[in-house]
């Protein structure tokens, strides 16, 4: 058989994003000559009631304290986590009072890294620091201040949290990131001496040495550790790897398990699938509008088979979540945003299917790319596999209630994209003047909203049982339930309206689009009213971003008002110039 | 001769029968409009939303009052400002007074159900296109009957134990009453219980069942924790609120699990002269009595929640609370009681804790009686448990409706689907 160049399109495509996908994948892997430091991060710790590897803790503190998961080092290279870590934790005061003895034995590194974020002008000023861009500074660079921030501190404590100001409310946060650093330096955290017995605690280093010191014990995991850190800090390469590596054989006889777990854990951080996704999803998207300006057939199945690959990555991700946690896949704001976007681009796979016009895979993308980078930013506050608290410890509701009510919200998105397509499509282009065309999105939007208003029902249904099942109380009228409420009724209004012929295609497409409204509504805004009215710091961003989300489909929604002769697909035909 | 007369009649008579289902018809036809559907979900949507703004500043119990299991609702355009302050950046120090009317639950959700009722009278016909319509509706005229039967008929309570100790009643935390107590002997006393509403009344208060007038001071429906050494005025002059300070505290808002506790001043005077025997502080807060004496008798007094007592004993034996290694994220509560019930002849031990509740009582999947216990909250100090009892004869009714609506949806959207593909195939 023969291909033609055009026709090998969709392989090339999918060949491409395999490259790319491989090589976010590769290990960096350790330098023969330099510190293991890679395989150092593997080393499972106990931190927010769970066994993570160090590599896991050492991010999302760095991201808690800095906004990145990453930092430069004084000469300005880029270095991961671990090593911000491990200069933190060789930045103590055991390791000060011994440079006091030998004269700056060793580097102190933890307090000279430029990872404090702080663009408060305000808690600047009372640090006496300079703006500067990126708006990142050294803990040594306000050392000095610190007695006037934990006085900060424990003022702001003392207000109400629904009268702090903003300045206040970063005071905290600065304080609490400070406090943070003080953990690690100190051994406080984390948990990342093994038990020694079967069912024993884990333990952090300060404990282990105080325990060391008091009946002499011989805690053979502490010592190496210790050991690794003194060659840590003296930059003694040989020392530290090969402690490490009798260190890591010992776990790896007693702990397998958590090891192994760890391993995973270790190659999820590094792969970072999300982020690799949502790259990928733009593309589809992309692929997909392309071809509707020629060589369709290639280019639209090129972006069904990119879709389809990003998917299996999608999946792969999300299933594996669920490995680390033992948990169905939704279970906080973060992990709901992963699901919402994995479903909708399962929905709009199945609807290419149905349909094929490259319509649903470029709406499907396009809400893809959106919920793995709300995600993201999500994730910025700290540790997304986090416990679960006694109220939700049930994974029978997690997995029916809170799967079909993130079904719900999908759908209606994916109805409300439709929409904005229709309007969009139909107010900036010819294409709806095809007849057919128009007829098929229709015909899509009411799909979904039909499927929207199955499982916004069953879930909020679901949420009473689960309510009265384990408090007594089916309907509590509370915030998130009258949220899914409105989705429900909001879905149902379309269906009757369209039912009863008030509304046509454009009725629904705008009802449609206002629907996203309302989801954005129920999934992020009743979460802003639950903490009241201290929407400060991360809450503000999430809120000033809801109010963008609305001032958005605000925009369209007017558009979908103008006169029909302003929209191009429906303006009556230009009369063709007579020929001279 | 007779046969075409007959026949005549008949028919005339099915016409006069289909003529009157006509004018019936008719005359429902304005009301089983989807427009009139359409309106009533569009109002609802607004009451929803006016109802979830509102729990910012109100307790969810006068929310459900005051939007949902009412009539008519009067909406304060503070919730408006309340909105702007979370998203737009409205000030905090806003203020906008006045309310305006609007359609509440009870109204909307009658007029919904008239609506469907009148819908299917018109326009039933007993198709495979409709059937899932059908009893999709139907699931949902269960829905909102379970809604009227739980409003109507169902009650919460919650019942305090400490650890080691029983309890045989239930209380309310939404009613309080002031309990004066004259204690008989071991087992027996003579209460006499003055209602909490009555006393946010306030004025003087004159019963010949109470051995004093009450003169209420200040009635405080929320109250901050009492406080000892506080400078500054003092109302009361005997009993424990000498040593001890409250002040008043707002309504706990929606979203707080916390509740209300009041808390009042109250002057006890002498029925004859009207002489004061002093202003107490009496509150939720302060659990033991305090001794008021008139004449010869001594009289407890103590501001409660109101009791209703139960044929049966529970008796904590074990209150745990677990928390995650290394965090303080709770992972479960769970309360080991055992319940002895002279009636029922029983006695045995059970475990009650998070998603798991206790049904006592309660015979069969479709028994109405019985109560239910779930672990609901726990003493501060971890010294006993807060059990939720709840009593609901229509408990049963959401299960229904959901399997109902769920399975009408899909036998409906399921067979447009099939129809679907089907035409496109054969396109």
């Amino acid at each position: 058989m023969k291909f033609t160049p055009r026709q090998l399109i969709p392989a090339f495509v999918c060949l491409g994003a395999a490259l790319f996908l491989t090589m976010k994948a590769l290990p960096a892997g350790d330098p023969d000559k330099g510190m293991h430091l890679e395989a150092f991060s593997h080393t499972p710790v106990q931190d927010g009631g769970r066994i993570k590897p160090l590599d896991t803790f050492a991010r999302t503190s760095l991201l808690i304290i800095s906004g990145k998961e990453d930092f430069k080092d004084e000469d300005g290279t880029t270095q991961p986590a671990i090593r911000w870590l491990l200069d933190v934790m060789t930045s103590g005061k055991l390791f000060q009072m011994a440079n006091a003895e030998q004269k700056d034995k060793f580097p102190l590194a933890g307090g000279k890294a430029k990872v404090f974020r702080i663009d408060n002008p305000q808690v600047r000023d009372l640090l006496g620091l300079e703006q500067r861009s990126g708006s990142r500074y050294a803990l040594n660079e306000f050392a000095d201040k610190m007695d006037d921030l934990e006085k900060e501190f424990h003022r702001v404590l003392k207000i109400d949290e629904k009268k702090r100001s903003a300045y206040d409310a970063k005071a905290l946060e600065t304080s609490r990131h400070v406090q943070l650093y003080g953990q690690i330096a100190s051994w406080d955290k984390p948990e990342i001496v093994p038990p020694q017995s079967a069912n024993g605690p884990w333990q952090n280093l300060q404990d282990s040495l105080l325990e060391a010191r008091a009946n002499r014990q011989d805690n053979s995991a502490f010592r190496s550790l210790g050991a690794m850190l003194i060659a840590y800090a003296g930059n003694d390469v040989e020392s530290f790897n090969k402690e490490l590596a009798s260190y890591q054989r010992r776990l790896d006889e007693r702990f397998a398990k958590d090891v192994n777990r760890s391993g995973v854990e270790f190659f999820f951080n590094h792969f970072e699938p999300f982020a690799n996704c949502s790259w990928l999803y733009v593309g589809v998207f992309l692929l997909a509008c392309v071809s509707w300006l020629g060589w369709s057939k290639e280019l639209s199945l090129a972006a069904l088979c990119l879709l389809g690959l990003t998917l299996l990555i999608h999946t792969w991700a999300l299933g594996t979540r669920m490995y680390l946690q033992g948990r169905p896949p939704i279970t906080n704001l973060y992990s709901s945003a992963v699901f919402v976007g994995w479903g909708a681009i399962l929905l709009g796979l199945g609807m290419e299917v149905l349909f094929r016009n490259g319509l649903a895979t470029a709406c499907a993308a396009m809400i893809g790319f959106l919920t793995l980078r709300f995600a993201i930013f999500l994730g910025g506050s700290g540790d997304t596999l986090e416990m679960l608290q006694a109220v939700l410890d049930t994974n029978f509701w997690l997995a029916t209630h809170v799967t079909c009510v993130a079904i719900g919200y999908l759908s209606t998105l994916f109805a409300g994209v439709l929409g904005i397509a229709y309007i969009i499509l139909g107010v900036w282009t010819p294409a709806l003047r095809d007849r057919s065309m128009a007829k098929t999105l229709g015909q899509m939007t009411y799909g979904v909203i039909c499927f929207a208003t199955l499982f916004s029902f069953t879930g909020t249904i679901l949420g009473g049982i689960w309510a009265d099942y384990s408090w007594g109380r089916f309907w509590g009228w509370d915030p998130k339930e009258n949220g899914a409420l409105l989705i429900v009724l909001w879905n149902a209004l379309i269906l009757h309206a369209r039912w009863g012929g008030i509304v046509k295609q454009a009725g629904v497409a705008w009802l449609a689009v206002a629907g996203n409204m309302v989801v954005g509504w129920s999934w992020v805004g009743t979460n802003q009213l639950g903490v009241g009215l201290h929407a400060y710091g991360f809450n503000n961003t999430l809120a000033a971003g809801l109010v963008g989300f609305w001032a958005i489909h605000a925009a369209i929604l007017g558009m979908g008002f103008w006169p029909r002769r302003l929209w191009k697909s429906f303006a009556p035909a230009a009369v063709p110039e007579p020929e001279a | 001769v007779k046969a075409p007369a007959v026949a005549s009649v008949g028919a005339s008579r099915r016409a006069q029968q289909s003529t009157g289902v006509a004018a019936l018809k008719k005359l429902l036809a304005p009301a089983a409009s989807l427009r009139v559907t359409v309106v009533l979900f569009a109002l609802s949507i607004l009451l929803v939303f006016f109802g979830t703004l509102a729990q910012v500043d109100e307790g969810i119990f006068t929310v459900l009052h005051k939007y949902f299991r009412t009539g008519l609702a009067w909406i304060p355009l503070q919730i408006f400002v309340r909105f702007g302050q979370v998203f737009f950046g409205v000030p905090a120090d806003a203020h906008l007074s006045g309310t305006f009317p609007f359609p509440g639950g009870w109204l909307l959700g009658g007029l919904l159900l008239v609506n469907l009722l009148a819908a299917h009278a018109v326009r039933f016909r007993l198709t495979w296109k409709r059937a899932g319509v059908l009893v999709l509706h139907t699931g949902l005229v269960i829905l909102m009957l379970s809604e009227v039967v739980t409003g109507v008929f169902g009650t919460e309570g919650r019942m305090t134990i400490v650890e080691g100790g029983s309890s045989n009643y239930v209380e309310d935390p939404h009613v309080v009453e002031l309990a004066v107590i004259l204690p008989q002997d071991a087992k027996i006393d003579d209460v006499v219980a003055v209602p909490g509403p009555l006393l946010e009344k306030g004025g003087l208060i004159r019963n010949q069942d109470l051995p004093f007038d009450i003169e209420v001071a200040e009635y405080m429906r929320n109250s901050n924790e009492p406080q000892q050494g506080v400078e500054g005025a003092n109302p009361a002059t005997a009993g424990d609120g000498v040593k001890a300070v409250v002040t008043r505290r707002p309504e706990e808002s929606g979203t707080d699990s916390r509740i209300d506790v009041p808390s009042a001043y109250l002057m006890f005077k002498k029925k004859d002269s009207g002489e004061s025997l002093g202003t107490y502080l009496v509150s939720v807060w302060l659990s033991h009595p305090q001794k008021v004496r008139v004449g010869d008798k001594t009289y407890d007094i103590v501001l409660r929640f109101k009791r209703n007592y139960e044929p049966y004993t529970m008796h904590l034996i074990k209150f745990s609370h677990d928390v995650y290694p290394g965090t303080e994220i709770p992972k479960n509560f769970s309360s080991k009681v055992r319940v002895v019930d002279p009636d029922r002849g029983e006695d045995r031990e059970v475990l009650i804790s998070m998603n798991n509740p206790f049904q006592y009582g309660r015979g069969s999947v479709f028994s109405l009686g019985g109560e239910t216990f779930y672990q609901a909250d726990f003493l501060k100090d971890g010294s006993g448990t807060v059990l939720q009892v709840v009593k609901n004869p229509g408990w049963i009714l959401p299960y229904i409706s959901c399997t109902m609506v769920a399975l009408g949806m899909l036998i409906h959207f399921g067979l447009n689907l099939v129809g679907f593909i089907q035409r496109s195939v054969a396109r």
